[in-house]
């Protein structure tokens, strides 16, 4: 069974993936970081007795853990990049459908946080998340106000208690002088906020941003979602066009650097991350405009590298160690081959 | 705010004396510098007496936090805890912390009033078919119709005085709708007070106190 981010999405070349996460808490119980340990069990047994069976696996964090599961759901981007979902599992649960594109956590910082993902521009995913969290509301006694909706603990999510994500590849705003400033502004309009995938460290050039949402008051999900969709475009459009600027302007120059960094990925015994995402940047970069047709590289391929790479788990001593190096580099190869 | 020894407004820094304020510059000149260091400066020197650092976290505490006292009766989550952390401990913090949140939210998202759908309802999304049970409306637009109706009937002459009413409403709602987007920075204080009567008169109690905030701030030089 494929990943949900392994499958092929709309406008795919621009939008990396979609997610919509919903968080939600049960009445009677202390938000989480207030719970006692007789009460987050009383919690996680509540929810395990209504959560759909027929969709979700997974279940308590501390037998995902000691069943070696842990990477796979970083790698499905559940667990958060930093796998704090795994932290103190005693506590938590995970549930995860057959492709990890939907996902329940209990106990996390919120006592439920359902999270619908898929790849690229998939505004649909919001549908999959609210289904999820409808049924769960039918069953369970839900935190919630009619002055301020759906009660979390985190005053940020607060009202609909919904996230709006959209992750971007967007290398040809990033190198473009004041790019992202005026994206950053475009974005403020609409009242999301755009931050890169890593601020420092070896991904902080990716060309990778996250878009999401800020408002949970005053908005209806609709309006989040609208508002959403009309930004994601313009961000499609703003970026092709700068594609499209680099691709004429500078063609021998771009035509070089898709070569390199083709031949880089395809053939390399050993990759950091750092060189693999700049890599990939450079084939985004011109792909649409090689009219060689020498090289198969396919927008799912890139995609499938960039999220891997980005939500790649760093065991502690294996940061770019020979082992990490090469390990990434076989990878890389197996789904520029497409033998994956 | 401004400092009683220079007059300089307080911005970032709010040096408190016996109750009185003034700034940085001004507190190091009446010779209190030397609380005014860095914790961290002090407890970088092995030799740094302990009752600096003590009067320093006294001086410190003095700055931030109002009622850091108040606590939830429910989970002990006390007002400090809650404005360092940023989270609640359980629902009651929503009633034992009400105004500060109402606060937090006004800064984080400048609102504080619910617009999404109701519980175990599904949401209404435009361009979609919606195949989902209706979600419920706040608003009871119903109840107003038949009052109109009512009006037609009896063949109440003063129905265009009462659209002229609507359509004032209606005016007062997109100014009040814009004032609700509007940078308060930018209006003047006249404009501050017509705004909230404005407000109150609408029965937005929530923006009035907005606005009656922001022309409080500025009458108190903040």
């Amino acid at each position: 069974m494929k990943m949900w981010y392994e499958r092929e999405g709309t406008d795919e070349d621009v939008v990396l993936s979609t997610k919509a996460c919903l968080v939600r808490n049960v009445k009677g119980y202390n938000f989480p970081s207030k719970m006692d340990e007789r009460d987050a069990k009383s919690l996680l047994a509540k929810v395990d007795s209504v959560i759909d069976k027929s969709v979700f696996s997974g279940g308590l964090a501390t037998d995902i853990v000691n069943r070696g599961e842990a990477e796979t759901l970083m790698k499905a981007q559940i667990s958060g990049r930093d796998g704090s979902l795994l932290y103190g599992p005693d506590k938590k649960a995970i549930y995860y459908n057959e492709d990890y594109g939907l996902s329940v956590a209990v106990g996390n910082s919120e006592h439920l946080t359902i999270k619908a993902q898929a790849a690229g521009h998939d505004v649909g995913v919001y549908r999959l998340a609210e289904k999820i969290a409808v049924d769960l509301e039918k069953k369970l006694d839900i935190a919630y106000s009619e002055k301020y909706g759906f009660l979390t603990s985190s005053v940020k999510l607060t009202g609909t208690g919904l996230k709006f994500l959209y992750t971007v590849a967007i290398p040809a705003i990033a190198k473009t002088e004041g790019g992202i400033a005026t994206l950053r502004q475009r974005v403020g309009q609409y009242e999301w906020m755009i931050y890169p995938f890593a601020d420092q460290g070896e991904l902080n050039e990716s060309g990778v941003y996250i878009i999401a949402s800020v408002s949970t008051l005053g908005v209806s999900e609709s309006e989040t979602i609208e508002r959403g969709e009309m930004l994601i475009k313009d961000v499609i459009k703003a970026e092709r066009a700068c594609r499209e600027q680099f691709a004429t302007k500078k063609k021998t120059q771009m035509k070089d650097l898709y070569g390199r960094a083709y031949g880089l990925l395809r053939f390399a015994a050993l990759m950091s991350r750092r060189e693999a995402l700049d890599a990939v940047c450079w084939l985004r970069l011109y792909r649409d405009y090689d009219d060689s047709s020498e090289f198969e590289c396919k927008w799912k391929m890139l995609n499938t590298i960039t999220q891997e790479v980005c939500w790649e788990q760093q065991r502690r001593g294996e940061i770019n160690t020979q082992t990490s190096q090469k390990k990434r580099a076989e990878r890389i190869r197996k789904i520029l081959k497409g033998v994956d | 705010m401004r400092c009683e020894r220079c007059g300089v407004e307080l911005t970032n820094k709010i040096i408190k004396i016996n109750d009185v304020p003034y700034c940085e510059n001004c507190a190091r000149i009446m010779g209190y510098g030397k609380f005014l260091r860095n914790p961290e400066e002090m407890l970088g020197s092995a030799f740094s007496p302990f009752d600096e650092i003590a009067s320093s976290i006294m001086q410190m505490n003095e700055l931030d936090f109002g009622n850091s006292a108040l606590s939830c009766p429910k989970c002990g989550m006390t007002l400090r805890e809650f404005e360092r952390k940023g989270r609640l401990g359980c629902i009651e913090c929503y009633n034992t912390f009400n105004d500060y949140i109402v606060k937090e939210m006004f800064k984080q998202q400048g609102e504080s009033t619910y617009g999404g759908r109701m519980p175990a309802q599904f949401a209404e999304l435009s361009g979609e078919e919606n195949e989902q049970p209706a979600p419920a409306k706040k608003e009871a637009p119903a109840e107003k119709a038949p009052v109109k109706e009512e009006a037609k009937e009896s063949g109440n002459e003063a129905e265009p005085a009462s659209e002229e009413s609507a359509d004032l409403k209606a005016l007062a709602l997109e100014k009040l709708a814009k004032l609700e987007k509007a940078d308060l920075g930018m209006l003047s204080d006249e404009d501050l007070q017509t705004a909230i009567k404005l407000a109150a008169d609408n029965e937005d109690y929530i923006l009035a106190s907005k606005l009656r905030d922001e022309l409080k701030g500025r009458k108190e030089g903040k």
